[in-house]
């Protein structure tokens, strides 16, 4: 086994990180360039907002069901000491439509679509499925990338604004586990906590979370190499560089807004 | 054909319900924010704001009627402050209301209380300014707090120097408390008073039988008797 000096392992795999940076940013803007240009795959769009929008749902939502109560049950012993058991709604709600909701259901996004888009589109590459399309006339890219990423980039926002619904039902089941509340008042109480500026940068922020899990995955899988070891490499890294992106993205998100506020 | 058709209704259905959740949830929001119903503005001016934000609520007779809507400084000690009032609250609000800025609980967020004026009035207007009242900050009253407690120090230092001064048996009060000659001085003193009434008895009832004062004395009982 060859050994190379240790500075020449850091140069090169840095190389290697800006090298994939500009081979994902030039990626992104191709789809940008295909997403306007005619003909749309209306069809190939509705049908992979139902895979990767609908068939999420379940799991968004116990995830955010739990995540309500489990917030909630954590927080009443601390608010319970200083006597403000009733600030409970408030408190839960803007952490849950804030930060909590949308990253929490932005990471089981891209635990669940991304690497389910890395490893599609990997094998579709290692078994030369997008070469026969090509050969065949289609445009892979289109047909395959553009649908996938404005599938994940409109959908991920239905789906966080579901999460953090049934997540402020698990907050007002938690809440009536110890005390007693009516579902009128948990819901005045969560209103009156929450501002548009709690709301919408939340929800903006969404649709890059998704733009981001559908866009690494995609390119993951649609350059992956390796045969078929690098199905479950191009799954792997669509997660792993998905989730982080997704922390990063949320960074200069919080930044940003309260640069704005 | 079927199975894409049952697909496409399945999603349309989730959308739609997830966007009439968000459009109930905007709406209760901003209902809250008075952007949906029908709004009058009103001024105020103060000198300190004292940490008022826009968002904060604005209440009349304990109820929330608005929101403040927006705060401009006009010089440097005055400040603006715009008040977006429901308009159904409109006719029991008069001219003559004047607004104080407290804090919503003892750690809650600022708020504006309307104080309601005498009756007789006419209601408010749009776009009216109304009187405000000075807030009593915290720093005013924590400056009020130490000079009390001053005052407090100043004090028990002046009474633990007059204790000192009594059990040390100075002065009269310490003398009277704490020296035991004084005491006995007393004791003698009441002895002598006692002994000097007892002989003072004594003479008076020789008086009474002397013949030069017994028409005196006879004439005293007589006296007494009718």
């Amino acid at each position: 086994m060859e050994s190379y000096p240790a500075e020449y392992l850091f140069t090169k795999s840095l190389k290697g990180f800006f090298e994939e940076v500009g081979q994902l940013s030039r990626f992104a803007a191709r789809f940008f360039r295909e997403v306007v240009k005619p003909p749309y795959e209306f069809k190939a769009l509705m049908n992979q907002s139902y895979i990767i929008g609908y068939k999420s749902l379940p799991l968004i939502a116990i995830t955010g069901l739990i995540m309500g109560m489990v917030l909630t049950i954590q927080s009443r012993p601390t608010m319970a000491q200083f006597g403000a058991e009733s600030w409970l709604p408030g408190m839960v709600s803007i952490s849950i439509i804030r930060e909590i909701g949308p990253v929490i259901a932005a990471l089981i996004f891209a635990g669940k679509v991304g690497s389910g888009i890395g490893a599609e589109l990997a094998s579709m590459k290692v078994t030369e499925q997008i070469d026969a399309m090509e050969v065949s006339g289609l445009n892979p890219f289109k047909f395959l990338v553009v649908t996938r990423v404005a599938a994940t980039t409109l959908m991920l926002p239905v789906l966080v604004i579901a999460s953090d619904a049934i997540s402020l039902f698990g907050c007002f089941l938690a809440v009536n586990l110890k005390g007693d509340i009516s579902f009128h008042l948990f819901f005045t109480q969560v209103f009156s906590s929450v501002t548009f500026n709690d709301v919408f940068p939340a929800l903006i922020k969404t649709f890059f979370f998704g733009f981001s899990v559908g866009i690494i995955g995609c390119y993951k899988g649609y350059n992956s190499v390796k045969g078929t070891e690098g199905v479950g490499a191009a799954a792997n890294s669509a997660v792993v560089i998905g989730s982080l992106a997704v922390f990063i993205i949320d960074m200069i998100a919080v930044q940003l807004t309260s640069l704005f506020n | 054909m079927k199975k894409t058709t049952g697909n496409n209704v399945r999603l349309g259905l989730f959308i739609s319900i997830t966007i009439a959740l968000f459009v109930a949830g905007i709406y209760f929001v901003g209902d809250r924010q008075q952007l949906f119903s029908r709004s009058f503005h009103i001024y105020g001016i103060f000198k300190n704001i004292d940490g008022l934000q826009v968002g904060n609520n604005v209440r009349f007779s304990g109820i929330n009627i608005g929101v403040i809507g927006g705060i401009h400084q006009l010089s440097d000690t005055s400040v603006s402050v715009r008040f977006v009032v429901n308009e159904s609250s409109r006719k029991f609000i008069k001219k003559n209301v004047s607004a104080v800025i407290g804090t919503d609980g003892l750690m809650g967020n600022k708020v504006v209380s309307l104080i309601p004026g005498s009756a007789g009035q006419p209601e408010i207007s749009n776009n009216d300014i109304i009187a405000t009242i000075r807030p009593v900050s915290m720093d005013e009253i924590m400056c009020k707090i130490k000079i009390t407690a001053d005052n407090a120090a100043s004090i028990s230092t002046d009474m633990a120097a007059i204790m000192d001064n009594i059990t040390e048996g100075r002065g009269t009060i310490g003398k009277l408390l704490m020296d035991t000659s004084f005491a006995n001085n007393i004791d003698k003193t009441i002895v002598n008073l006692k002994q000097g009434t007892g002989g003072f008895k004594r003479n008076m009832d020789a008086a009474s039988h002397n013949f030069l004062l017994k028409g005196f004395f006879r004439k005293k009982k007589d006296k007494a008797k009718q």
